[in-house]
């Protein structure tokens, strides 16, 4: 090896030292407690399996996702291909209107949402003046406020995610399909679908992952009653104390997390996708 | 459709394209107001933070007899605590993001100008707190820092901050690099430029928009964490995001409203300038994206 590329190495020493000694060992040091504490062996993960309570937070957690990701990357997908398909002016307009949220701070969107939906919020105010309603709806402090903040949450990043990839369809192939005289819902169904299908997954993926592991959104607009596995994670380490629980659910998330995208990165239009939405 | 116009020879053609016609317009119409309505549904919610700022009540509500300052001025008010938070997060955000932004660009160079193993491998770890739940490393972290008594310090969530803002730093300084083209190493190289000349002469003047970038992500990224930080402070390091979180959870108390109209007002000012900045560019070199 060069002096010179000794020289390059060096310089990517200092970052590597510290990813490995406050992020890789901390993380390794979680899955090792998983197996050690409080007794060697796999009773953490046992009682995963056979814990009620537990098995209720993983029930919760995929019935907060599930609708999350199919919500989200529906509304979203309808979004950036109009978003695609906009003059330059309007398109500008839309940007921003998804950039706004993306970047405004998830505390700040999930106390707008308390604002908007808690009992004596704004639409239940504003129905109940209207007469619409005579006792106020239930739209927040439950899996239906989760999920509408959760969804608020994850489109903006979907949306940039879907039009990136939406761009990259050659307009001349949708050119074609209209001077052949294909129609509108023809042209969606045979030529955009198709084209976007990996994009797609792969903002399916990135919404999966995320909610898996959502803390913040779930435990405001749950306020304890909508228990998903991050929050309940947080309760063992904060209040009861209970590392091992915490670190086995720690790691098999990781597990989970690593699964999919290694399921994706195997897939090779969808390794193109995962790609090309990192530029 | 075809059943109707053998029925109806001499009609058919014109209700037809009656139907047609309805259908292509609904085909257009209706995904274009739907477009609309959901930008609105992303964007509205959070604009209902700025009457509730202005409300003359103590509790979160409308303004009910006129506006009020009140609590703009509680965020003033150093005994309430906001303002200290706020500064507790800007010297945060500013340390981490100078810090973050120097070892990122050292590290992106070394690999950008010798690439192997180590540097593609240590890529990915630098990249893997973007996809890795930060749960997940703050059960870590609360593990790690508790064994050094680091908890609740300045260091101690720096170093966390700078670790969650690396992958967005780097993304934005090797992005800049892949615009540069390798030969002027090679240039620089054979006129006999020793390494730390090449790196401050030659690389880091033609990467000033992907160190402001980076600087820019990675202290956006340590001014909004959160995650972590609840498990990582309590008493003493009270960053903005950890307040705000503390008085959700609390008391819903208005002055929320007004520091987050007041992040609402930074995020519309900073977008508009960026959106304006890069309309100008865009119309003087066309294709310029990212």
């Amino acid at each position: 090896m060069s002096h010179f590329q000794r020289w390059a190495l060096a310089l990517t020493l200092p970052a590597g030292a510290l990813m490995l000694a406050f992020y890789v060992y901390p993380i390794l040091q979680v899955l090792g407690l998983s197996f050690s504490e409080p007794t060697p062996g796999l009773g953490n993960y046992a009682e995963l399996v056979t814990n009620p309570a537990i098995r209720r937070v993983l029930w919760t957690t995929v019935q907060v996702t599930v609708p999350t990701t199919l919500i989200t990357v529906t509304l979203s997908y309808i979004v950036a291909l109009a978003m695609v398909q906009m003059a330059p002016g309007r398109r500008r307009l839309a940007m921003f209107l998804v950039l706004v949220p993306f970047w405004i701070s998830v505390l700040v969107r999930a106390f707008a949402w308390i604002t908007v939906l808690r009992r004596r919020g704004i639409v239940n105010s504003t129905l109940q003046d209207l007469g619409l309603i005579h006792k106020p709806l239930a739209l927040i402090y439950n899996e239906l406020g989760v999920v509408i903040g959760m969804v608020h949450y994850m489109m903006p990043f979907a949306i940039l995610l879907l039009y990136a990839n939406l761009s990259d369809i050659d307009q001349s192939v949708i050119r074609a399909a209209r001077s052949l005289g294909a129609r509108r819902w023809m042209i969606f169904s045979r030529v955009w679908l198709p084209l976007s299908l990996p994009g797609l997954l792969v903002a399916a993926l990135f919404v999966v992952i995320f909610s898996f592991g959502f803390l913040v959104t779930p435990a405001l607009l749950g306020a304890g009653r909508v228990l998903m596995v991050a929050e309940y994670i947080s309760v063992q380490i904060s209040n009861t104390l209970n590392w091992g629980v915490a670190t086995a659910l720690s790691t098999s998330l990781l597990v989970a997390v690593g699964l999919l995208v290694w399921l994706a990165t195997r897939h090779p239009a969808l390794r193109a996708a995962l790609e090309g939405g990192r530029k | 459709m075809s059943d109707t116009s053998l029925a109806l020879p001499a009609e058919a053609p014109a209700r037809a394209n009656r139907r047609a016609g309805l259908m292509r317009s609904l085909e257009t119409w209706v995904p274009r107001v739907l477009t609309w309505v959901l930008l609105g549904f992303l964007f509205v919610p959070m604009l209902v933070v700025i009457p509730v700022a202005f409300t003359d009540r103590s509790y979160l509500s409308m303004p009910v007899d006129g506006l009020s300052m009140q609590h703009f001025r509680a965020l003033a008010d150093p005994s309430k605590g906001w303002i200290g938070s706020i500064l507790t997060s800007a010297v945060i955000g500013v340390v981490s993001a100078l810090s973050c932004t120097a070892l990122a660009a050292a590290f992106s160079i070394g690999a950008w100008l010798h690439a192997g193993r180590w540097p593609s491998l240590m890529r990915v770890i630098l990249l893997s707190p973007l996809i890795v739940p930060p749960i997940i490393y703050a059960v870590g972290m609360v593990r790690l820092w508790s064994a050094l008594s680091l908890l609740d310090t300045w260091f101690g969530n720096i170093i966390i901050h700078v670790i969650l803002a690396m992958p967005l730093a780097v993304l934005a300084i090797s992005g800049a690099l892949g615009n540069l083209d390798p030969a002027v190493v090679r240039a620089a190289r054979s006129l006999g430029a020793r390494p730390p000349m090449i790196v401050t002469g030659v690389i880091l003047p033609n990467l000033r928009a992907g160190l402001a970038a980076s600087l820019l992500l990675s202290f956006i990224v340590s001014w909004d964490e959160i995650t972590v930080t609840l498990f990582v402070t309590s008493r003493n390091i009270v960053t903005l995001p950890r307040r705000i979180w503390t008085s959700i959870n609390d008391n819903v108390d208005p002055a929320i409203a007004a520091i987050a109209s007041l992040m609402l007002l930074i995020t519309v000012l900073g977008l508009l300038a960026r959106l304006l900045i890069w309309d100008r560019r865009g119309a003087e070199k066309t294709n310029h994206n990212n």
